[in-house]
């Protein structure tokens, strides 16, 4: 026995050394490996059974040897474990043993039995092991399938109900990879292919444009690339189709806003304009008594002023509408350009009550003064409107963090919050309708904003309101010598 | 001052506008009041009914419909609608409401006084209780709904006939499409305008010397169709 076990060794490591002489792949030398040990088993058993059994019943050992490697290995092992197993019976137990020679003709047709037995059950061992092999892949692939249509649907989904590309597409790029079952998925809109290191590229044909599929790890991106694509195709469009909407509703809203507008102007201007004429017709009356020639007069030139003021409203709205207002900077006091608009609102309203809280040591602002003027004039002439007869409208204001502020507080009934948002839009009334067609703060803000400031509505400290405009401190001018 | 002419209630929130109304009116002859809110109004027209109202419709704490609709319940006093370009939906819901006539702002004095006459003229006439209303050449006996143009008798359809009578009993008046539709075709037919271009222009072939220039019943854009009122 022990001479026959290092025989066998020998042989393995022969045929071991001939696999890696060849050079063979690693699944060749592992099968030669196998078929090796496998034919060294079959006959070391059959060497331990050999004294209680005859040679020829013995032969189903190697030939159960031939079968799993058929099994494992496949239809070649089987047929060389065939080969190697009758050579290996010969030699060692069909006398004459230890020569590959034999006496015994009976012996001969027996290895011969044999090797056609190994070789049939090799065969079909073979085909059953390919059939499982198949359906195996078969389950995979289903199963990949799956995950696909799984990972199409749960994309869709997600870019249907109104999810943007843009947003999406870390999200898309882990369903894919899962999908895939990769280590990772990057997804890129450019017109070449730029992949990384480890990645494979797919092209995604897509309508607009191109994309491209990064894939980090063996997979089959080519069948998921194109309903992948459509998918995008679809949430661009449907983007597309969402900003068409958009532009459309907002064309819409302009138009109304439009309509109102004009139905503002027609009526704010109508309604000087039928005080002149009528006046007008009644001077133009033979009846009319000197006294009410002289109220209709001044009629006439109270709302020619309303008038004229109105279109010269209109016309700076125009003007801060279209961007075209220019400010001519300088360095200004606000304390003169407020002093001056509350002489201009006092001389309209002589009741009117100002306070001017201002502090002397109010910095210098780089501004327009004329436009500033126009600004607090309007924001008084406000205060006043909404203010209780006697009670008073103060201007407050300091400086501070880069910015002076002043502000115009009333102690009138405030300004709901629904309102506040919309106080500066043109056309926007506060409370009654009387003098004026809203666009005092519309300008206001339009001339606080071009001379790079900015005005905001607060609520007052008694629930009145507030309206702040404050401007960027500019770095001081040189000190008067 | 001579005799006290008629009462005249001008309802309007511009001061400016009223303080030139105010002379006009006092010197075609008229008393006149003033009122600047709905409450004013109501409240100046259940103290001293005027002999008519001019109504402005934009108020500060209303519509001047809100107006019509609470005087319509207990009165039938002439009312001249004040309105502006852009108010005309208003201006039809004031109709609809009874609102006898209206003028547009800007408006002229005469055009004002004009029309305030002729509403009190109608008042004063009893209108509607004539069975004969003669126009032109065209005479319209309501009692035995016969129609003759230049003494020869014109056959008009019963449809163009209540037409024609509504226009008659409110002649001078302004009938508003909605006012027409309820009472000659019922208050299922509130809308349906196209009826009336339909029948008034049937009407206007059979009584009027030239149907494109009518003189006979006119046309109020957007709003209704009055007759015209005795020269």
């Amino acid at each position: 026995m022990p001479i026959k076990g290092r025989r066998i060794f020998c042989t393995l490591v022969a045929a071991r050394g001939v696999a890696f002489d060849a050079g063979m792949s690693y699944r060749v030398a592992r099968s030669a490996l196998e078929v090796i040990v496998g034919v060294a088993l079959g006959i070391g058993v059959v060497a331990a059974l050999d004294v209680v059994a005859p040679i020829q019943g013995l032969s189903v050992v190697p030939l159960l040897v031939v079968l799993g490697l058929a099994i494992r290995r496949g239809r070649a092992a089987a047929a060389a474990a065939a080969v190697l197993s009758v050579l290996a019976l010969n030699f060692f137990f069909i006398a004459p043993r230890y020569q590959l020679t034999i006496a015994d003709g009976q012996n001969v047709a027996a290895l011969v039995v044999f090797l056609i037995a190994a070789l049939v059950v090799g065969h079909v061992a073979d085909v059953s092991r390919t059939r499982a092999r198949e359906a195996h892949e078969r389950a995979d692939e289903a199963a990949a399938r799956t995950r696909e249509a799984q990972m199409l649907a749960a994309v869709a989904g997600r870019l249907l109900v109104g999810g943007s590309l843009a947003v999406e597409r870390r999200w898309i790029e882990a369903e894919v990879a899962r999908a895939l079952a990769v280590d990772a998925v990057r997804i890129d809109l450019a017109p070449a292919p730029s992949p990384r290191a480890p990645e494979s590229a797919v092209r995604l044909p897509l309508q607009h444009g191109a994309g491209w599929l990064y894939v980090t790890g063996p997979a089959d991106a080519e069948r998921i690339a194109e309903p992948l694509a459509r998918l995008m195709d679809l949430a661009v469009e449907r983007e597309r189709i969402g900003a068409q909407a958009a532009e459309a509703e907002s064309a819409r809203r302009a138009d109304v806003a439009k309509t109102a507008v004009l139905h503002a102007i027609s009526h704010d201007l109508r309604t000087p304009l039928t005080a002149i004429t009528t006046a007008g017709d009644a001077l133009a009356q033979p009846g009319t008594s000197d006294a009410d020639r002289a109220e209709l007069v001044s009629v006439v030139r109270e709302e020619s002023h309303r008038l004229a003021r109105m279109v010269s409203d209109l016309l700076d709205l125009s003007r801060i509408e279209a961007g075209a207002v220019e400010p001519r900077r300088d360095w200004i006091d606000l304390r003169d350009v407020v002093a001056r608009a509350i002489a201009g609102v006092r001389a309209m309203h002589p009741d009117a009550v100002i306070a001017f809280e201002l502090p002397e040591d109010l910095p210098l602002v780089r501004a327009d003064a004329a436009q500033l003027e126009r600004v607090f004039a309007n924001l008084l002439e406000n205060a006043v409107k909404f203010s209780a007869p006697g009670a008073a409208v103060q201007v407050r204001g300091a400086a501070s963090s880069g910015r002076v502020t002043v502000r115009v507080v009333d102690h009138g009934p405030g300004i709901p919050p629904g309102q506040r948002a919309k106080v500066f839009e043109p056309f926007v009334r506060l409370g009654e309708r009387r003098g004026g067609a809203g666009l005092g703060l519309a300008i206001s803000r339009g001339f606080v904003e071009a001379n790079g400031g900015r005005i905001a509505l607060q609520s007052g400290p008694e629930g009145g309101a507030a309206f702040a405009v404050s401007l960027p401190l500019a770095p001081s001018p040189a000190p008067v010598s | 001052m001579s005799a006290p002419g008629p009462h005249v209630l001008v309802v309007d929130d511009e001061p400016q506008i009223v303080r030139g109304l105010r002379v006009v009116l006092r010197n075609a002859g008229y008393s006149v009041e003033e009122a600047g809110t709905v409450r004013e109004a109501l409240d100046a027209l259940a103290v001293r009914p005027p002999d008519v109202l001019v109504l402005d419709l934009v108020l500060p704490d209303g519509s001047g419909v809100d107006v019509m609709r609470d005087l319509r319940s207990w009165s039938a006093l002439p009312v001249l609608v004040l309105s502006a370009v852009g108010d005309e939906r208003e201006k039809v819901r004031a109709l609809d409401a009874g609102a006898d006539d209206y003028v547009t702002k800007p408006f002229g004095a005469d055009e004002l006084t004009a029309r305030l006459r002729a509403l009190l003229r109608r008042v004063a006439d009893g209108a509607g209780a004539e069975p004969l209303v003669e126009a032109g050449d065209v005479v319209i006996d309501l009692a035995t709904r016969r129609v003759t143009r230049g003494g020869r008798q014109v056959h008009l359809t019963p449809i163009e006939f209540d037409l024609l009578r509504v226009l008659a009993t409110h002649r001078g008046k302004l009938v508003t499409h909605r006012q027409l539709l309820r009472d000659v075709w019922g208050p299922a037919y509130e809308d349906a305008t196209h009826y009336l271009r339909v029948h008034v222009a049937h009407i206007r072939a059979k009584l009027e010397d030239d149907p494109s220039a009518p003189r006979l019943i006119l046309t109020e854009p957007g709003v209704g169709y009055r007759m015209a009122s005795p020269a």
